[in-house]
């Protein structure tokens, strides 16, 4: 190698990286179709991809109707008239039904239901403000909670980062009608490990309409 | 604890008795000593002596001696006042007596590092695998080095083979389930000579408490890779052309896993243009980046990429004295720089940014007696996005007599505004945005430094006192008009203190080294105590050496002591009254370390660690990550070496 050409090879690499190289080893984060993003060939149950990121909006999941619909909280936004469950971040509420946790891992397998203790919702309360957080405490406001069913995912605010802990178990969410739904949470955050991305199983095992 | 301390004192002296070659071991390792050049204090090759700025310098054999897994645990090993421990989200965070990982200048043959996480480098891209020696200067350094040496340097240097061939193989692993596997090749042959080193290290998680600031440091991996060659292409050019990869990978939870990933190369040329007068000019390309890996999808993200492209230069002019052309009057050094460095991050709402530095300065280097010697200089350095710019003077003063050195110092040191401190836009979890800030001025510090250094037979004393004044210190702090935590600057802070430092070394193999620092920080106008640099911190090195017919053996107990630090803390980020005095508390580790070198280039190495098994009652960020005592064993075998013996048979 000759002596000019040693010295212009920094230039050459300089002017070919300028804002680096390499960039083929990564991925491009995940795309996210949200909503109703597969449907079983029969018809009875799919995968829901719901953008729960936001502390201060439901999302209202209407499963026979194949609807989703949102509302924001602090701008006072109601419901509306149909829906089966709702979830605000990692917390979920039912339309007047109940919830049961199964020991079962898969929502297509057989489900022997007897044993299961199935309960409403709750008054409690919802976080809608995490900006005082490192001041010991949440901003939170009234609202029902389906306690069974918000225990999908565990979150441990105690340490930073926070630990979250799926359960990973098939919940069978029995709407007002009686219809009896199972749900299976699969992911609380996307591909790309963005979190509130809710990603769920459904599957109508006994339809009452 | 003391029993055990008294037991090992008193196996060392025991070993201490006369043995054979130690004397001659004691007078090899004076003369490295006396012989030794150091380059960071002046950017030009100095006898550490005669050099006017107090250098440590942590050599091969001391690397060798503490069996260190990594800089981080060599450099608290080693030197007082300097502790490493975890920020949020287990990062890495240094504290060098009250200065951070962002004023604390890291070079590896003289050059910086590209990114940061939480303002500290990646300290494990740095391979103690091929170091030949670290040079230390505490104390702002900006005069010659620019931004980020408020607080000092470290300046890693690696070896160039001299042998026709060397081959190190090693292997090393701990009770706490940490592997470390290395190869290093070095080749001279006529002109060429080339050293490639490859490193291969993992940990698995260590689970400390259930509770606790610190709860379960996480599993992890890392590869390193570097290629240095050197060309001498005539008996006045030499080329160094270099290349690197680095890769790390941090097991945060089962479903995904951080990455970092570095890439780098280089070209230097070095001139000898006679006339005593030589020239550097140098190009260096490093790109760091960090991407988040998803376990299940296989996705690998990139969100962090900074990349630093530095063109140097730098000529060297001795002057010689009229009377004597043997010896100097002075040398006068010029130096210019020009970086581009970009930055995109998760933490930037519009993408990217680019900046571009340029500096120049001068030194002079003048020794108008044989007893005297005083270096002066002046560097300008100015940063386009920051529209920064800064006059950094200094001067060192040196006296020698017979068996003394006195030295005394003023230098200026600056750290200019990031990229990430301009334009930071990151929303912390829904909890509050944290803004960059435009506007922000440089930090500036002024270090005033006196030392006296009495050398004498088997003994070496050093007392150092400092005082720095830091200006306009960059910190976060909470905004009430943007209901968010914006990077702001400090009101004037004083760090004052003193080094202490005593060594010995007898001709029967003993060696003992007593370091201690004193370290005060306080506001000018009186304030919070918002600095959790602990006051007190001391280490304690003592090392035997024994030859025998069948190799040689080594024992070093290292030590350090550091003392509890009270300081207060915010309890609430938008009330800045309410704080509460929180006290971490002081701890004290101690290592042993048995090593022995057979004849045929194999060493074996067994250490223990925190060897009076100590685990804090609570683990804050700043405790130890330790759960107690651990062992650690390595074998290490030098290829070339059992040829050598082959030959001499």
């Amino acid at each position: 190698m000759k002596l000019k050409q040693l010295i212009l090879l920094p230039a050459l690499l300089a002017l070919v990286s300028c804002d680096g190289l390499f960039g083929g080893l990564y991925d491009e984060p995940a795309e996210n179709p949200f909503g109703f993003v597969q449907r079983d060939d029969d018809g009875r149950g799919g995968t829901l991809r719901i953008d729960a990121t936001s502390y201060t909006r439901w999302t209202y999941i209407d499963l026979q109707h194949r609807h989703i619909d949102t509302a924001n909280i602090t701008l006072g936004q109601e419901a509306p008239p149909e829906w089966d469950f709702a979830i605000h971040h990692y917390d979920v509420k039912t339309h007047d039904g109940t919830a049961a946790e199964s020991p079962f891992d898969n929502v297509d397998m057989a489900m022997e239901l007897e044993g299961l203790v199935f309960v409403a919702d709750a008054d409690s309360q919802v976080v809608i403000d995490m900006s005082t957080m490192m001041e010991g405490y949440l901003g939170y406001t009234p609202s029902p909670v389906n306690p069974v069913l918000s225990r999908w995912l565990d979150v441990d605010l105690s340490t930073m980062p926070p630990i979250y802990t799926p359960s990973n178990k098939v919940y069978l969410l029995r709407l007002s009608d009686g219809t009896l739904v199972a749900l299976q949470f699969t992911a609380y955050m996307d591909e790309s490990l963005l979190k509130g991305i809710v990603t769920l199983r459904y599957r109508i095992i006994n339809d009452q309409t | 604890m003391k029993r055990t301390l008294l037991a090992l004192l008193t196996l060392l002296s025991a070993l201490s008795l006369p043995a054979q070659n130690t004397t001659a071991d004691t007078l090899q390792a004076k003369s490295r000593l006396l012989n030794m050049v150091v380059v960071t204090a002046t950017r030009t090759p100095k006898l550490i002596m005669e050099v006017p700025v107090v250098t440590r310098v942590i050599t091969e054999q001391d690397i060798k001696a503490a069996d260190a897994s990594s800089v981080q645990e060599l450099l608290q090993t080693e030197l007082p006042g300097i502790e490493f421990s975890y920020a949020m989200n287990q990062q890495v965070s240094l504290n060098m007596q009250g200065f951070g990982g962002n004023s604390v200048l890291f070079l590896v043959d003289g050059e910086r590092l590209a990114g940061e996480t939480l303002d500290n480098i990646d300290y494990s891209r740095l391979s103690l695998d091929a170091v030949q020696r670290i040079e230390i200067i505490k104390g702002a350094a900006s005069s010659l080095y620019g931004s980020n040496a408020v607080g000092g340097v470290v300046n890693i240097i690696t070896h160039t083979p001299e042998k026709p061939w060397s081959l190190n193989l090693g292997a090393r692993t701990s009770s706490l389930g940490e592997g470390h596997y290395n190869g290093t090749l070095g080749i001279a042959n006529g002109r060429w000579n080339s050293l490639s080193e490859l490193q291969l290290k993992h940990a698995d998680a260590v689970h400390l408490a259930d509770t606790g600031d610190l709860r379960t440091i996480f599993a992890h991996r890392s590869f390193n890779a570097k290629e240095k060659v050197r060309f001498k292409a005539s008996d006045r050019l030499v080329f160094t052309g270099r290349a690197g990869y680095f890769f790390r990978q941090r097991e945060k939870s089962t479903e995904a896993s951080d990455r970092y990933r570095d890439f780098s190369a280089g070209i230097k040329g070095d001139l000898d243009l006679g006339t005593e007068s030589d020239l550097m000019m140098s190009y260096a390309f490093d790109q760091y980046d960090k991407s988040d890996y998803a376990t299940a999808s296989g996705l690998d993200v990139r969100n962090y990429s900074n990349v630093q492209h530095t063109f140097r230069s730098l000529f060297n002019h001795s002057f010689l004295s009229p009377s004597d052309t043997s010896s100097t009057l002075g040398t006068l050094t010029l130096g210019g720089d020009v970086m581009r460095d970009y930055l995109m991050s998760y933490q930037f709402t519009d993408g990217s940014h680019t900046q571009y530095t340029a500096d120049a300065f001068a030194q002079w280097d003048w020794q108008p007696t044989s007893r005297l010697n005083i270096v002066a200089a002046l560097r300008y350095d100015y940063y386009s996005e920051a529209s920064a710019s800064h006059l950094s003077p200094k001067i060192n003063l040196l006296y020698r007599c017979s068996k003394t050195n006195l030295r005394a110092s003023y230098a200026n040191g600056f750290r200019a505004p990031t990229l990430k401190e301009m334009y930071m836009n990151f929303d912390m979890a829904n909890i509050f945005i944290i803004y960059g800030n435009p506007d922000l001025r440089p930090e500036v510090s002024d270090n005033f430094n006196a030392s006296v250094e009495w050398s004498h037979s088997h003994y070496n004393l050093t007392c150092m006192a400092f005082l720095n004044h830091v200006s306009n210190r960059i910190t976060t702090f909470w905004n009430q008009e943007r209901n968010g935590m914006l990077y702001s600057n400090m009101r004037p802070l004083n760090i004052t203190g003193l080094d202490l430092s005593a060594s010995a070394r007898w001709d029967n193999g003993l060696g003992v080294r007593l370091s201690y620092i004193f370290s005060h920080e306080s506001l000018t106008d009186g304030g919070m105590r918002a600095s959790s640099t602990r006051p007190h911190s001391a280490t304690l090195h003592i090392d035997y050496a024994r030859q025998w017919s069948w190799g040689r053996t080594t024992l070093a107990l290292n030590g350090r002591v550091l003392s509890a630090v009270t300081c207060d803390e915010y309890t609430s980020y938008s009330n800045p009254t309410q704080t509460e005095e929180i006290t971490y508390p002081g701890y004290t580790l101690w290592r042993l370390t048995l090593g022995h070198r057979f004849d045929g280039g194999w060493a074996l190495t067994v250490t223990v660690d925190n060897l009076f098994d100590y685990r804090p009652d609570y683990y804050y960020n700043n405790s130890p990550a330790t759960i107690g005592r651990t062992l650690s064993v390595g074998l290490s075998l030098d290829v070339d070496q059992c040829f050598d013996d082959g030959k001499e048979k």
